[in-house]
């Protein structure tokens, strides 16, 4: 390829290009690496303007050892996700120094391609991906200008790859979507670090809960392939704690079973999670899951475990029943769940005995339990004071202003303390429906803790003695409590109807509501058909276009079929026949046509003015039409000014009106 | 053979160019990453770049597409000169088309911009080497625009146009023996002398220096003064003079002759084996001269 004189706007369309396409990695390497980059591109366009010091062979190769040995200290290695990029970045901003051919601009550009690619490999949010496509466009923008540098200005060069770019996207979507996926990958992936993920913990101490209620971010999205159920059968099933200490609970042994063991009492639900990477593996459950996804485990405390801490999204489908009889309670687990440390809590275990004595049966014990919560002036508070070395005393008998971990902990001290094996499960309840896209948004603030007690005829029994506090955390979320709150509104004294107005949303307020959702929606949509399109989603993709089980030669050809049925139409389009080469023509030939008609037919060889003559010798009494219209056809066609909008519109009139 | 042609689909062809093949080598490095680390983000890059490839195939095949290649007229020229060709390329659609490039003899000899609805014209040097008619040769348009990616060629396109080419005029070489010189009183309007002496029809080649530019005003018929009183040569220029020489080189003497006799303002007229041009000068009968001379025993 010649050697091209390098020119300066061609040369700043690269640089352009590149720092679109290099932008995204400041976030996530080392500042000095973009530095490089930049430095590099700047002191090429230095040498270009201002005639600054041109490097020669020997320094641009010793600049390239050093930056071999810079990447080298700071990463330890030359291999890897991290290194490899860095490598990228500031060797082509070295490449900017040595700039000569044309196929020095092209090579950088592609390798340009491949930054933009990289950067997806540290994460694939909404805004990458628009990103990208702006950086994509300015290095065709680039390459565009490259292979014509003149004629076309920026806004036309920006145009022309606009364009091409909207034309490839249908092309691409075929593609994409129709693209054989295959599960796992063709060689091991770069270890990479996971850290800041907010979740479940995997202890409760008092506050613990408390503290994710302070944090909207999601935890969860689930769909229902049905209707979904009722508010207050919503409790997803997080971890379930046994083991207690007079202060804190543990989770205790579990064992890992096969599959559920329990009766369903109503119909199943069956839903799609997508689960927030929390560094922990707990994935949330509808009370209760039959089913175990794959790559989890489901424990004998009915709950899912997934086989390393999530650190990514991971969506999985379930299978649940609200309703059930879990049945016999194996001794050992018994003896787990009537546990208590002998010393803790004295106050409790007297009123328990109290309850015993006085009521007989479990079941009633329990009642007695919520009785006395709802009749003794406890309250429901986000913002509970600090508990000391005997919480469940200290909360009972004193404080009384509790989260829902409070109670759930004190009302399971209280069960064993009277004979009722009981333990707290902690997880979410509720959630927010999306009607943007008909799903749950489930929050870290949505984190709820209830207690099961286990009864002879019915097995495990949830009971959520935060209902007989603040019903309204149960049926109207944690949202609705909040800004009850705020509004200085004590819980369980409000009627209905009071509280609905209270909670009745302005209009801002219902407007941004409804943005968030629709926002949330898009970002689930971005998840599930980009982050999350691999096989397994691809498969339920074709499955609801009726192509179940299709092979993959099949899906290549129908690939190729779409593609080339795309490329079909735009090539029909591209050559369809062409206008009528002059509108002003087009008049004057239908001008003609009309005289053909009465027998005056123009000859080929024949001039408009010759033919406007020897007409107007045939018929005297169109003479003043044909001249007007010979006239106005003569000065559109061949006059100075190209186009004149009010003389075409007059032919055309004159043209219309004409009649033989 | 025509003296416009319009590229259509079946006259243009397309391969990938050297970038072409890197950018698709680019593709394949960018597929493996997207399926090694299944990154949708990836997938969705690669397959866009992919198909930027396809439309731009597209794209490079509209910017030859229906574009019309017609010859403009070329000036006679001598041989050992260069014809000139003048070749309009009209764009008759609503796109621009860029970089169209001019291909002769494996050689871009071009490159032209045509805006939308215009025309740009492109010139084709050829060294006219032999006398007679000269063919305009064989052309080629190629464009790489938009992206480099590919490029489109047209079939090669020869368009019906024709360069006359003079025979070389010899050195300057005395007129031979039987080449008949006669004075005769001036007529023609090269003729020295100063006295005019009447007007006569314009014909095409006088000399507009000439026109009788005060009577073409009043709106009469387009005359050509006349000037005489002194005497003017004639003379026949023969072939037969030349006996002993070959045919070109008697052709080159006898273009020489002619060249030298219109510069010097003479009568002149040209024998030749079964034709003759009576005496006569100014530039329309140099040229017939020179055209007998070039075609002289050509097949017509």
């Amino acid at each position: 390829m010649s050697a091209v004189s390098v020119d300066r706007r061609v040369l700043l369309s690269l640089m352009a290009a590149g720092g679109f396409a290099v932008a995204p990695h400041a976030l996530e390497l080392p500042a000095w690496i973009i530095a490089v980059f930049a430095a590099g591109a700047t002191w090429r366009y230095g040498i270009e303007i201002f005639q600054w010091y041109r490097p020669g062979r020997l320094v641009r190769f010793s600049l390239m050892l050093l930056i071999l040995v810079a990447v080298f200290r700071q990463f330890h290695t030359l291999l890897g996700r991290d290194p490899g990029m860095a490598l990228l970045i500031t060797l082509i901003g070295l490449k900017f120094l040595e700039l000569k051919t044309t196929r020095d601009f092209v090579v950088s550009l592609f390798v340009f391609y491949l930054i933009i690619l990289g950067s997806f490999l540290y994460g694939q949010s909404l805004w990458l991906g628009v990103w990208a496509l702006l950086a994509a466009a300015a290095s065709t923008t680039a390459l565009v200008h490259l292979t014509q540098p003149t004629g076309l200005d920026l806004s036309q060069r920006l145009r022309l790859s606009g364009m091409m770019l909207a034309k490839a996207v249908p092309l691409m979507l075929v593609v994409y979507l129709l693209f054989p996926r295959i599960s796992g990958t063709l060689w091991g992936l770069p270890a990479d670090a996971h850290s800041g993920l907010t979740g479940m913990p995997d202890t409760m101490q008092p506050g613990s809960i408390r503290s994710l209620s302070e944090s909207s971010e999601v935890a969860f999205r689930v769909d229902f392939d049905g209707a979904p159920p009722p508010a207050r059968e919503l409790y997803w099933r997080g971890l379930v704690f046994t083991e207690f200490d007079g202060r804190g609970w543990q989770r205790g042994p579990v064992r890992r079973v096969e599959a559920a063991s329990f009766v369903p009492q109503n119909e199943a639900q069956r839903y799609h999670v997508t689960l927030e990477p929390s560094n922990k593996p707990w994935m949330p459950a509808l009370d209760l899951p039959a089913i175990r996804p794959r790559g989890a485990r489901y424990q004998s405390d009915f709950t899912l475990e997934y086989r390393e801490p999530i650190r990514d999204r991971l969506s999985y489908t379930l299978t649940s029943y609200t309703r059930y009889n879990t049945g016999a309670l194996e001794l050992a687990e018994r003896a787990r769940a009537l546990q208590l440390p002998p010393d803790a809590s004295p106050r409790a275990r007297a009123l328990a005995a109290q309850w015993q004595r006085e009521r007989g049966g479990p079941q009633q014990v329990a009642q007695a339990a919520l009785d006395y919560f709802r009749r003794e002036n406890f309250v429901y508070t986000l913002s509970p004071p600090l508990l000391g070395e005997d919480p469940v005393d200290e909360f009972l008998f004193g404080a009384r202003r509790g989260f829902c971990e409070h109670y759930a902990a004190a009302f399971v001290a209280l069960m064993r303390a009277a004979g009722i094996p009981s333990r707290v499960v902690v997880g979410y309840l509720g959630g927010e429906l999306n009607t943007a896209g008909d799903y749950l948004i489930v929050r870290q603030s949505d984190a709820h803790a209830w207690a099961e007690i286990w009864l002879p005829e019915r097995g495990w029994v949830r009971v959520d003695p935060t209902g007989a506090i603040a019903p309204e955390r149960i049926e109207l979320g944690l949202d609705a409590v909040r800004r009850l709150e705020q509004q200085g509104l004590a819980l369980g004294s409000l009627s209905n109807e009071a509280m609905l107005r209270a909670l009745e949303l302005g209009w801002f307020e219902h407007v941004a509501r409804q943005a968030r959702w629709y926002w949330d929606y898009t970002n689930l949509a971005w998840y599930r058909w980009v982050v999350d399109y691999g096989k397994e989603r691809q498969e339920r993709f074709l499955a609801s276009l009726g192509l179940e089980d299709i092979s993959w030669g099949r899906l290549t050809g129908l690939l190729t079929a779409g593609v080339l049925l795309i490329t079909l139409l735009y090539a029909l389009w591209l050559w369809r026949p062409g206008k009528s080469t002059d509108p002003a023509q087009a008049a004057y030939l239908r001008f003609c046509r009309k005289l053909a008609h009465a027998g005056l037919t123009r000859a080929p060889y024949e001039g408009s003015r010759a033919f406007a003559e020897r007409v107007t010798r045939q018929r005297t009494d169109l003479a003043t039409s044909i001249s007007e219209i010979t006239r106005l056809y003569e000065d559109l066609r061949y006059g100075r000014v190209a186009s004149d909008r009010k003389k075409f519109t007059a032919l055309k009139k004159r043209v219309a009106a004409f009649r033989v | 053979m025509s003296d416009t042609v319009i590229l259509g689909r079946r006259q243009l062809f397309m391969l990938p160019t050297r970038f072409g093949l890197l950018f698709a080598a680019l593709l394949v490095v960018q597929l493996l990453a997207a399926i090694n680390y299944g990154n949708g983000l990836a997938y969705a890059l690669t397959f866009l770049l992919g198909s930027l490839a396809v439309v731009s195939m597209l794209y490079t095949h509209r910017n030859l597409f229906r574009l019309r290649l017609a010859a403009g007229t070329c000036a006679p020229v001598f041989a050992g000169e260069t014809a000139s060709f003048r070749i309009h390329l009209t764009n008759d659609s609503d796109t621009p088309r860029f970089g169209v490039a001019v291909m002769h003899d494996k050689k871009e000899i071009a490159r032209a911009d045509i805006p939308a609805r215009g025309s740009a014209d492109v010139n084709l040097d050829v060294p006219a080497v032999k006398r007679g008619p000269l063919a305009m040769p064989a052309v080629t348009l190629i464009t790489r625009f938009p992206l480099g990616l590919l490029y489109s060629w047209s079939r090669r396109v020869t368009l019906d146009q024709s360069c006359l080419v003079y025979p070389r005029p010899a050195e300057p070489t005395p007129l031979r023996a039987r080449t008949e010189v006669s004075l005769e009183p001036a007529t023609g309007i090269r003729a020295g002398g100063d006295d005019y002496i009447g007007a006569r029809e314009f014909r095409p080649g006088d000399s507009p220096r000439h026109v009788d530019w005060k009577a073409v005003a009043r709106g009469e018929a387009w005359r050509v003064k006349q000037f005489g009183g002194g005497y003017q040569a004639t003379v026949w220029f023969d072939w037969d003079t030349l006996a002993g020489l070959d045919t070109e080189t008697r052709l080159s003497v006898l273009a020489r002759w002619v060249l030298d006799a219109e510069h010097d303002g003479m009568l002149y007229g040209l024998r030749l084996p079964q034709q003759a041009l009576n005496p006569a000068n100014g530039e329309a009968h140099q040229h017939e001269c020179l055209k007998r001379l070039a075609l002289f025993g050509l097949n017509p």
